[in-house]
């Protein structure tokens, strides 16, 4: 299992360029664009100033795209390679496989989250008010995420298939779950739609981490991360112990 | 006590699912094959010749029967680590170099470090890839790919070797290169299991055969007694013969 993590993570590490410093680079230039350059038009928001309100949220919209983005092309490769057979016939169990699968992605999104924070530390002076919240949110991120990516990689019949879910699931629903903004500002139905978005709970789990303040409550928030957390872990393990999708 | 057999296949039966309705690939194959055996496995394309290899090596999921690997069921860790396959396409991890290939496998297959490190230098000397060691396999020659290839199925030392059609698109020399490596490896007490296109190599390295059509075992023996049953004088006419049956 740590060779097959150590594999995916050398994998990270030979793409640094594209695996780790462009996502940092994006989230940074986000913060400098619409925090800083744009904050002084912007009210604050619950009392938070803008440019450090939209931290937490960019943060976790980095690092879930990576943790799933890596998983789903590092397994679809594998399968379209078929080096994946290398692998399978190991004697590996199929727990083995699937956590050192998996750890790639959470890798590359820890390394990404840590560059994003000690950018946005000196950038807008952004804290950790509930270290412990935020430990929980960010874990149930990575394993939603990073699962997510390994079944979209086991059932991608095309390079298209998995970046169609990151490009027109994924990023669509982080937008809308209150990134940028605090969904009770908006009118309905559009507030209750939000709350409908589970990317919005993530989003708000990892806000009253850093700053202690969220649109809905860090217990609720928590609670519907970490059943979705659970539900795709859980999909990802019945895949790979039947061996469906993975093996004719 | 007799030594358990390096593969025995009890009824295997795979049925895909395929466009159109569903495809028998194997039809309830019986399949002995003797602890250092060198064993030639010859079919068309279709025949489940590959279908066969795959199941063995825990690579599809069996419809019906029994696999045993020395004794052990097919899926144990042991078994699995008494296997080494090369497969018939070339299936290489494109983000790692020759040695990293070579170190990783060996780590997949439960090698320590310092062993699977020793080993891959020592695969990579045999199989002349040393100047290769920090080459990305897409960047290797066909040829090269294929010692590669070969290399990494052996790096864990494996007592069963399944070699599908290793010498497909290579050249004279790289064949020939490759049997002396292959009949080296069978002196030493490993049992190989080789599919090929080619009848000639078949003759020239097996000491059993056996033909597969339609998913069936329709023949099984050696060369000599193969060209004896079917009246031919060369494994050519035998599977001309045999397949027109």
């Amino acid at each position: 299992m740590l060779w097959l993590a150590e594999r995916e993570v050398l994998r990270v590490l030979k793409l640094w360029t594209q695996t780790i410093a462009a996502p940092i680079v994006s989230s940074f230039l986000f913060i400098v664009v619409f925090g800083l350059a744009l904050s002084g038009r912007i009210s604050p928001v619950r009392g938070v100033d803008y440019d450090l309100f939209i931290v937490p949220g960019l943060m976790i919209m980095a690092m879930a795209q990576a943790a799933y983005a890596n998983n789903s092309t590092s397994l679809f490769q594998a399968r379209n390679d078929r080096y994946l057979n290398d692998i399978l016939s190991a004697p590996l169990r199929s727990w083995e496989v699937l956590v050192g699968l998996t750890l790639g992605g959470v890798v590359r999104a820890v390394l990404i989250g840590a560059g994003v924070f000690a950018l946005a530390v000196p950038a807008v002076g952004i804290g950790v008010e509930q270290p412990l919240v935020l430990l929980a949110a960010v874990g149930f991120a990575l394993a939603l995420f990073a699962a997510l990516g390994v079944v979209v990689g086991i059932y991608a019949q095309t390079f298209d298939h998995a970046g169609f879910v990151n490009t027109l699931v994924i990023l669509p629903l982080t937008f809308l779950g209150g990134v940028f903004y605090s969904v009770d500002v908006l009118p309905d139905p559009w507030r209750d739609v939000s709350h409908a978005n589970p990317i919005f709970y993530l989003v708000q789990a990892v806000r009253y981490g850093f700053l202690g303040q969220s649109d809905v409550s860090p217990v609720l928030a928590l609670t519907i991360t970490g059943l979705l957390a659970v539900a795709v872990v859980a999909w990802s393990a019945w895949l790979f112990s039947t061996g469906r999708r993975l093996k004719a | 006590m007799l030594a358990a057999p390096a593969l025995r296949l009890t009824g295997l039966t795979k049925t895909y699912d395929a466009v159109g309705g569903r495809f028998q690939a194997l039809d309830g194959v019986d399949l002995t094959i003797a602890d250092g055996d060198f064993f030639g496995l010859l079919g068309p394309n279709g025949a489940g010749k590959t279908t066969l290899i795959s199941a063995v090596c825990n690579l599809i999921r069996l419809t019906g029967g029994e696999i045993s690997v020395f004794g052990m069921a097919h899926d144990t860790m042991a078994a699995r680590r008494a296997v080494g396959l090369a497969e018939q396409d070339v299936n290489l991890d494109r983000f790692l170099d020759v040695e990293e290939t070579l170190v990783y496998h060996g780590g997949y297959f439960g090698m320590t470090r310092r062993a699977a490190r020793a080993r891959a230098r020592e695969m990579m000397d045999v199989f002349d890839l040393r100047a290769k060691a920090g080459v990305r396999a897409p960047a290797l020659s066909g040829g090269m790919r294929r010692r590669l290839l070969l290399a990494r199925a052996l790096m864990h030392e494996p007592r069963l070797v399944i070699l599908d059609e290793p010498t497909a698109g290579v050249d004279f020399e790289l064949r020939i290169e490759l049997w002396r490596y292959i009949r080296r490896l069978h002196a030493h007490g490993t049992t190989i299991l080789l599919t090929t296109h080619y009848l000639e190599e078949a003759e020239e390295l097996c000491r059993e055969i056996a033909l597969l059509r339609g998913g069936r075992v329709i023949a099984r023996d050696t060369a000599a007694n193969l060209r004896q049953t079917y009246a031919a004088d060369s494994l050519a006419g035998v599977y001309v013969k045999a397949m027109a049956a």
